[in-house]
């Protein structure tokens, strides 16, 4: 040890004995906090988002969107995973003459109206419907068709009874209300298209005259529950997939494919301008 | 004990002159800015895409439910993701942003991924030879020769090495915060995170959460790393007495220690794999209340299996380093 480092041990040996007092004092207490939390901060509370409302499209530099609902919107058939919002949105920027931001995408796929009429209770929601100029949703397949199952496989129409959802149609109409309505408390002005629902089994005879009458009372309730709000477009898609549905559905039969997603873009686009 | 200290004194200029910390200090300099600035870039296209944190939270929440609904994801996934929605469920309902660029939680993110693998293996850049260069140099003879007994000596380099490995993990956090700070700013010290999240199967009780600022988060979160980083010099500590070349300690100790951050990855059915002491070395999953590697695991568990395999060692080292016939 020559005298050169004699500087050496001093500082090395404070510090580091130093560093483990540190990491000591950590160490105990993520054991106390563990074991014995205290009541930690208080946070404030959090505000809800504010309300686009009030100002014309015309006057805003931009337009945000969010979309909502079950696999059509989340994009469910289509390979590159876009589905219909962002071509229909850039068809509305385009028309509008401005930029149309998608603030999300926040459709899951396999929803019900009931747990879609949930989670807009939650806050996440909320926040996201009342910051919005325009809504995107598809809702009601699943409902549909599910509670049509019997037990076979749905994508080839072999388990879906029409009977069965014939007796619980007015229950399931009663969730469509309860999504519009509360969409519509979140936010009064907002802009909605909703995606009316197709007959993705249209190629099966034994199906196509009962699921007609069945997709017709439907798509009409929605259309009257959007005319009582008057800022409700519903977007009507049944005739896109009646001829040659085969090229317009993906391999799954049921969801639609790249052309498919296409068509539905555009109709959204002109529905909400 | 002015013997003991001059003995730990020796040990500590011994490793210092071997340059060992100054290569560690190297590497995380050149290692942190490399991630600072990816972590830069993520946070550039996230702002591109989304007007606020809560819309890039709201479209996560979303993304990760949809990634759930996918049958072909292998279970352990899907409940990582599952707890994983429900704990970015709680930031949003009560609006606190789980992400805000700032060096200290870069700083805290960096340790979190730091715990399993990068922190172990700079450990090791010092724990496997601290007695293996000893005696492949021949000095072994010398230090044995002089009058102090031979346990007394191995304790100051133990003592020597709990230094060193408190001295990394600093310097570890104190790089990362420095740097990352000259990106993100070095503020963030009070702004809240959430502890105390238990999974109760696939459900996230949520009875015992608690906000705790987020300097207080890296002093626990440094802490438990510490010990878990202390185990691995341990057990190295422990080879390099066994092993008499540095390099065959350095590889066994390394091979354990990755084995470690793979098993558990895919260990979630061979239960018995959670009394390895390498599965057992990410304490901080506790602190963030993400599911353990395997199920059944907590704090408690880990820091049992790995206290026990740490004072194994310590006793099989004096073992073997009182016993072991040097000088012939």
């Amino acid at each position: 040890m020559g005298r050169k480092q004699g500087w050496l041990w001093p500082i090395l040996g404070t510090l580091s004995l130093l560093c483990t007092a540190l990491l000591l004092f950590g160490f105990g207490w993520a054991l106390k906090d563990t074991w014995s939390p205290s009541a930690g901060m208080t946070l404030p509370d959090p505000a809800p988002a504010p309300q686009q409302g009030g100002v014309a499209w015309a006057d805003k530099s931009e337009i945000k969107a969010i979309a909502i609902g079950d696999s059509l919107t989340h994009g469910t058939g289509d390979a590159t995973g876009k589905g219909y919002v962002e071509a229909s949105l850039a068809l509305l920027s385009k028309s509008l003459g401005k930029p149309v931001r998608l603030d999300g995408n926040l459709a899951i796929a396999g929803l019900e109206a009931a747990k879609l009429s949930q989670l807009l209770d939650g806050k996440a929601m909320k926040d996201a419907i009342a910051e919005a100029d325009v809504v995107l949703l598809t809702i009601g397949g699943n409902d549909l068709f599910r509670s049509a199952q019997d037990g076979g496989s749905i994508a080839e129409g072999s388990g879906v009874d029409p009977e069965l959802v014939r007796a619980r149609l007015p229950e399931l109409e009663a969730r469509l209300a309860a999504v519009f309505n509360k969409i519509r408390s979140n936010n009064p002005s907002v802009r909605v298209a909703y995606v009316a629902l197709y007959n993705p089994f249209y190629e099966l005879e034994e199906l196509r005259t009962p699921l007609a009458g069945i997709l017709e009372q439907w798509n009409g309730n929605a259309e009257r529950l959007a005319a009582e709000d008057g800022n409700i477009a519903v977007v009507p898609t049944a005739d896109l997939f009646r001829a040659q549905s085969g090229l317009y559905l993906s391999s799954d039969h049921f969801h639609p494919n790249e052309a498919g997603y296409a068509r539905i873009a555009v109709r959204v686009a002109q529905a909400l301008n | 004990m002015p013997r003991d200290l001059e003995l730990i004194r020796n040990e500590t200029v011994k490793v210092w002159k071997k340059k060992r910390f100054a290569v560690i200090l190297l590497i995380l300099l050149v290692l942190v800015p490399i991630f600072v600035y990816a972590q830069m870039k993520i946070a550039q296209s996230s702002q591109d895409k989304f007007a606020d944190w809560r819309a890039e939270l709201r479209q996560r929440i979303t993304d990760n439910t949809n990634a759930l609904s996918s049958d072909r994801i292998p279970e352990e996934w899907k409940k990582w993701r599952i707890a994983l929605v429900q704990q970015l469920q709680y930031y949003l309902d009560r609006d606190v942003n789980p992400n805000t660029p700032n060096a200290v939680r870069f700083t805290n993110t960096f340790l979190q991924n730091a715990v399993g693998l990068f922190i172990p293996l700079m450990v090791l850049a010092v724990a496997s030879d601290i007695v293996s260069s000893e005696r492949a140099g021949g000095t072994i003879k010398m230090l044995l020769t002089r009058p102090v007994r031979r346990w007394r000596i191995l304790a100051s380099k133990l003592v020597t090495l709990t230094l060193y490995v408190s001295l990394i993990l600093v310097s570890t956090a104190a790089v990362s915060y420095l740097v990352a700070g000259l990106v993100f700013g070095y503020g963030g010290w009070a702004e809240p995170v959430f502890v105390g999240f238990k999974l109760q199967g696939t459900d996230l009780d949520t009875s015992a959460v608690h906000a705790v600022p987020q300097g207080v988060y890296m002093l626990m979160q440094l802490g438990l790393v510490w010990f878990s980083a202390m185990t691995v010099a341990v057990i190295a500590f422990m080879v390099s007495v066994l092993v008499r070349s540095t390099a065959a300690s350095l590889v066994t100790m390394m091979a354990a220690v990755i084995s470690g951050s793979i098993l558990a990855n895919m260990a979630s059915s061979w239960h018995s794999a959670k009394y390895l002491f390498n599965v057992n070395l990410d304490l901080s999953v506790y602190l963030q209340g993400s599911p353990p590697p395997i199920e059944g695991m907590t704090l408690a568990f880990s820091l049992l299996v790995l206290g026990v395999w740490a004072l194994a060692a310590i006793v099989v080292s004096f073992a073997a380093f009182t016993r072991q016939d040097i000088l012939a």
